[in-house]
């Protein structure tokens, strides 16, 4: 294993990571406006890719066409992309979620799994179920050598335009009026309505905005990895939300965050094509995590007032730590008003749950050993990932930014 | 109440409900008498059994999704347990053929285990979290039927299911297995239908409608929560150990997403909370499509002559799967903007929908009042 190599995988990471990162930013802006999770955010972004590549392929280029016009029509495409998938993510928020605002979120959702699923196999009714082949001829293939590591010039090009953007977002989120007022509605709708807020407006602006950067996101997987398929959507939008929470949803920059750990994580793990590094990451994540449940509580018996402490609660406490795994299951239900016990119980489902990942890590290292492990359970490992932040910390590494409702 | 539906509502709305129960029941036995007289062929009570089967699973669900107001996109990862365990303890497989009765109980409790496993960490965060980790969770099941060979034998499947004996009563005919599932519908609407109308019951509905002033009243809202999950994962763990003994093969593709979608149009087309609702959309959208591609292919050509609308013929015969899903996704939007409540409306889901609605807070007002006069038993 060379340093070449790492740094090689470190650089598709961050590419895969930088389009993660572009979904997830629609999910989270939404989230963070809506507290509605946009289910067909991941067609969206499908939609994005297929729309370039069939306007490139309509246009045909092919190599013999000169630098400057394959540029044009690049832009082209790409302005294509935009204003179609801009226009439909404003036709899904106006359509399929605006009329259920004010109904229980459970419509809302439901609301959004139909239009997913509505949007999927429309695309199949258009364009067949064959995966749509972007034309090579407007994808750069150069190769630039950065610390001996061969990188592709489409790497390059993905991490800085997704940088570019990311910019661009962070003006109009911190700079503009507009942001502003995508601020002051996520914070409180009702409020930001009666400061002159046209928060119909301001919500409408936050899906295009979200659709836009998931329609580059598509033409960049579509340049990528030379095609796209009706399906693509699916994972990648539940890998991007995934990035979503990890970071903190809500959160933009959480949501940049949160894309490249995932996607640096991905690519470690399985371009090394080692299962002992792909679980030495994972277990590393674990370990982290079982110091983090393990720490003392906040205060223990010696901290309470002398007077409280008379013997029958000290063995109440002690009991309490002698029975963790009993307690562990038993206060996953309870809701005790007792401060002390209360305490001394959720210190014991800790120590429960870093026992469960102590022996989890140890089954990890004695089951590895399989070279293709890693690639065949990738997918499997990211969604425990997004079960294990969901169950330790939901708020995710850079805290949620969101308003909650009551 | 000029709405010309309304009034054909009033009229059906009169007949006691035990009518349409038992017209449902007889037709239900009826209904494999005619394939074994030669009146109708063998394909039909197929989809009457398949149908059967998604009775079970929109029943379930109805307990989460309907009942509790939790959004289960998971839900055919637990059917795929059962499933599973029937393919695995009684097939060639590693030569086991275990007794049915234990198989059941097996596939119930290894669902309802996994259905715990689940709720643990989602039924403690916010509400749509839940949508989220049930859909990785059965993404994860499938892949890891798809993908731990030894088990279970990966994309290929387990073939060969030995059919169940049943106090010696060997079950390998289609209408031996109609009228088993039938038997095991019957048992768990009347279960389920009981437990609606209990104190836990009463807890879900007032969890779906507002979790904080259930909590304060006295409502457990994890513990609650959990039951529904966990029975009505059991309840897919059934109907995937019947379904698996009925095909006698099975493989990850059975399992995909779009079955769980399915499961939920289901629900929310009949009405959420509401049994009869949840067994009308299983109904509707299981043989419905199944009809429409009938009647274009088979019964309009033999009828009109063989070239009757060649291209609608071509598109069904090709994409049919894919104009099917497409429409379930519309009827979804559709039915969440305009009906909220439903085919076959719970009154109290219906009431809550539309609790902005003068003519509902009228009619509420006024069954209150008939309520306490005595003259009407209070409708839930």
């Amino acid at each position: 294993m060379t340093l070449e190599h790492i740094f090689g995988l470190t650089v598709s990471g961050l590419t895969v990571g930088m389009i993660y990162a572009l979904i997830a930013l629609g999910y989270t802006m939404v989230y963070g406006v809506l507290q509605l999770i946009n289910f067909a955010h991941g067609e969206v972004f499908t939609i994005g890719g297929y729309i370039a590549a069939s306007t490139l392929i309509w246009i045909g280029v092919d190599a013999t066409t000169p630098l400057a016009v394959k540029f044009a029509y690049f832009g082209l495409a790409l302005l294509v992309s935009l204003v179609l998938t801009a226009t439909l993510g404003f036709l899904i928020e106006r359509i399929a979620y605006r009329p259920l605002r004010n109904r229980s979120r459970i419509i809302a959702l439901l609301s959004a799994i139909g239009t997913s699923i509505f949007l999927q196999n429309l695309l199949v009714i258009v364009f067949g179920p064959q995966p749509i082949i972007m034309p090579t001829a407007v994808v750069p293939t150069g190769f630039v050598e950065i610390f001996g590591a061969r990188i592709r010039v489409l790497q390059i090009t993905i991490i800085v335009v997704s940088l570019l953007l990311m910019a661009l977002l962070t003006w109009i989120v911190k700079g503009t009026r507009m942001g502003k007022a995508m601020r002051a509605t996520s914070q409180d709708r009702e409020a930001a309505e009666m400061m002159g807020i046209e928060t119909n407006l301001t919500i409408s602006f936050t899906f295009v905005v979200g659709s836009a950067l998931a329609a580059i996101g598509g033409f960049l997987v579509a340049m990528y990895y030379g095609s796209l398929q009706f399906n693509t959507g699916f994972l990648y939008g539940l890998k991007a939300f995934t990035a979503a929470v990890l970071g903190g949803i809500g959160n933009i920059p959480g949501a940049v965050v949160g894309s490249l750990v995932l996607g640096l994580a991905e690519n470690w793990g399985v371009g090394l094509n080692l299962g002992v590094l792909a679980w030495l990451f994972v277990g590393g994540l674990l370990l982290g995590l079982y110091f983090q449940l393990v720490r003392a509580p906040r205060f223990r018996i010696d901290h309470i007032a002398e007077e409280f402490r008379t013997p029958a609660y000290e063995r109440r406490v002690r009991d309490v730590y002698r029975f963790a795994p009993v307690v562990a299951l038993k206060t996953l239900f309870a809701e005790r008003t007792d401060a002390l016990l209360y305490v001394s119980a959720q210190h014991a489902v800790r120590l429960t749950a870093a026992n469960v990942i102590l022996l989890g890590l140890a089954v990890l290292f004695f089951v590895n050993g399989d070279v293709q492990f890693a690639s065949k359970w990738q997918h499997v490992i990211s969604f425990a990932v997004l079960m294990a932040i969901l169950m330790f910390r939901p708020s995710g590494i850079l805290g949620e930014h969101i308003q909650e409702k009551v | 109440m000029a709405n010309p539906f309304s009034r054909v509502g009033e009229v059906f709305g009169r007949v006691p409900r035990w009518v349409y129960v038992a017209a449902a029941l007889v037709f239900a036995i009826v209904f494999p008498m005619l394939e074994s007289y030669g009146l109708m062929q063998t394909l039909w009570l197929r989809l009457g059994t398949r149908t059967l089967v998604y009775v079970l699973l929109a029943v379930g669900l109805n307990l989460v999704l309907g009942e509790t107001g939790l959004l289960h996109l998971g839900y055919v990862a637990f059917f795929a347990v059962g499933a599973y365990s029937t393919a695995i303890l009684s097939s060639p497989r590693f030569d086991l053929q275990w007794n049915f009765w234990l198989i059941m109980v097996i596939a119930m409790l290894l669902a309802m285990l996994f259905g715990f496993i689940v709720g643990i960490p989602s039924l403690r965060l916010r509400g749509d979290y839940l949508a989220i980790v049930t859909l990785a969770f059965g993404e994860i099941v499938r892949m890891t039927l798809n993908n731990w060979e030894w088990l279970t034998n990966g994309p290929g499947g387990i073939p060969g299911i030995y059919p169940p004996v049943i106090f010696g009563w060997v079950v390998d005919q289609p209408a031996e297995f109609f009228y088993l599932l039938l038997v095991v519908v019957v048992i768990v609407v009347a279960l389920v239908s009981n437990i609606k109308n209990s104190r836990i019951g009463r807890a879900w509905n007032a969890l779906r409608e507002d979790e904080i002033a259930s909590h304060h009243s006295g409502v457990r809202p994890t513990q609650a929560k959990m039951l529904a999950v966990v029975m009505s994962s059991g309840i897919a763990g059934l109907a995937g150990a019947i379904f698996a003994y009925y095909q006698q093969f099975i493989n990850p593709t059975y399992f995909l997403f779009m079955q769980s979608v399915i499961v939920v149009c289901m629900v929310v087309l009949g009405g959420m909370g509401s049994i009869p609702g949840a067994v009308l959309g299983a109904v509707a959208l299981d043989a419905t499509p199944e009809i429409i591609r009938q009647t274009f292919t088979t019964w309009l050509p033999r009828a009109v002559g063989s070239d009757f609308l060649p291209a609608v013929q071509a598109a069904l015969q090709t994409d049919f799967d894919r104009y099917r899903m497409l429409i379930f996704g519309l009827v979804i939007v559709l039915m969440v903007i305009f009906r909220p409540e439903g085919l076959l409306p719970n009154q109290l889901w219906r009431r809550e929908v539309h609790e902005e609605d003068p003519r509902e807070i009228e009619h509420t007002r006024q069954h209150l009042f008939d309520f306490e006069e005595g003259r009407q038993d209070l409708e839930v």
